[in-house]
């Protein structure tokens, strides 16, 4: 199957409220466990890619500009994982005395 | 795809590809766009920071939100992405009345966007969680309310294209200023499909 551009976007549309329904339904049904975080922050991740690949038409752009866009939705996933997994440490790190 | 020859005459196929712009819109809207982006991680690590020193807080904070009232927003704003990415097709195909009319549906999500925000606000404010309630509500109030400005903003820059539009400044070959701002908007999106989950959903 081939699909048009204007199919694409109505696709990643369709998908981009599928991901954001399942994030509410996570928020109100789950308990914060390591499986659930994970989730998230992979959602976010894949929200990201596709509004900067797809919307902004940056895949096939520029190569230092999509870079820094789509590395974005790469630290913040993994600044909310790192936050689950190591509050104590960074709380450590970042304390002034 | 066509023949080349080297010093050597021995010969090597090159692929011609489509020839495209290398940046989408200009290099100023995405001076704009960056140091936004930037302005908003700034404010993701004060979230960062606030919650690993105070965990208890931002544990029980997200229960207390209205996540509908978030969830909506959420589905709004990637429908207004949605819209205006329809908007930027349609001018391609030199259809400006039809592009205007998919930013109009983006002007009305961001309209619909700032006045669930204020309900929200004004919900929030009822039950007690106001901005000096503790550090979990004054992140997200600074944060929440710094979007609510881009918004508005964006909106009023999406009606500002729509005139442009309807008075032909913008053809199917020359409709940069309109990419710029379809961009820009994007970034108001970006922005808030990230903090949907760090202050709503997760804990």
């Amino acid at each position: 199957m081939c699909l048009n551009k204007l199919q694409i976007i109505d696709y990643l549309w369709l998908l981009l409220i599928t991901l954001t329904l399942f994030s509410a339904y996570m928020a109100e049904r789950s308990t914060p466990e390591l499986m659930s975080v994970l989730i998230m922050a992979a959602v976010l991740a894949i929200k990201g890619r596709i509004i900067v690949d797809h919307f902004m038409e940056l895949k096939h752009s520029h190569r230092l500009l999509r870079r820094l866009m789509q590395t974005y939705f790469y630290v913040i996933p993994a600044l909310i994982l790192l936050v689950y997994l190591f509050p104590e440490k960074i709380a450590k790190w970042t304390s002034l005395s | 795809m066509s023949t080349v020859f080297d010093n050597n005459t021995s010969i090597k196929m090159r692929i011609e590809f489509p020839k495209t712009k290398l940046i989408p819109g200009s290099m100023a809207i995405w001076a704009a766009i960056l140091s936004e982006m930037t302005e908003f991680a700034l404010m993701f690590i004060v979230y960062f920071l606030a919650k690993v020193h105070n965990p208890e807080i931002f544990y029980e904070g997200p229960t207390k939100l209205n996540t509908s009232a978030g969830t909506v927003n959420t589905l709004i704003m990637l429908t207004s992405s949605y819209f205006v990415v329809r908007a930027v097709m349609a001018i391609r195909e030199n259809n400006s009345t039809s592009s205007a009319r998919w930013l109009w549906g983006a002007v009305i999500c961001g309209g619909l966007y700032l006045v669930i925000k204020y309900f929200e606000y004004q919900w929030n404010i009822a039950q007690g969680l106001d901005t000096h309630k503790n550090i979990f509500y004054g992140v997200y109030y600074y944060v929440t309310f710094n979007h609510f400005l881009h918004v508005g903003w964006g909106t009023a820059g999406l009606v500002w294209v729509i005139y442009r539009l309807n008075t032909g400044v913008y053809t199917k070959d020359e409709h940069e200023g309109l990419i710029n701002m379809a961009l820009y908007w994007h970034m108001i999106d970006l922005a808030w499909i990230t903090i949907f989950p760090l202050l709503y959903v997760i804990r």
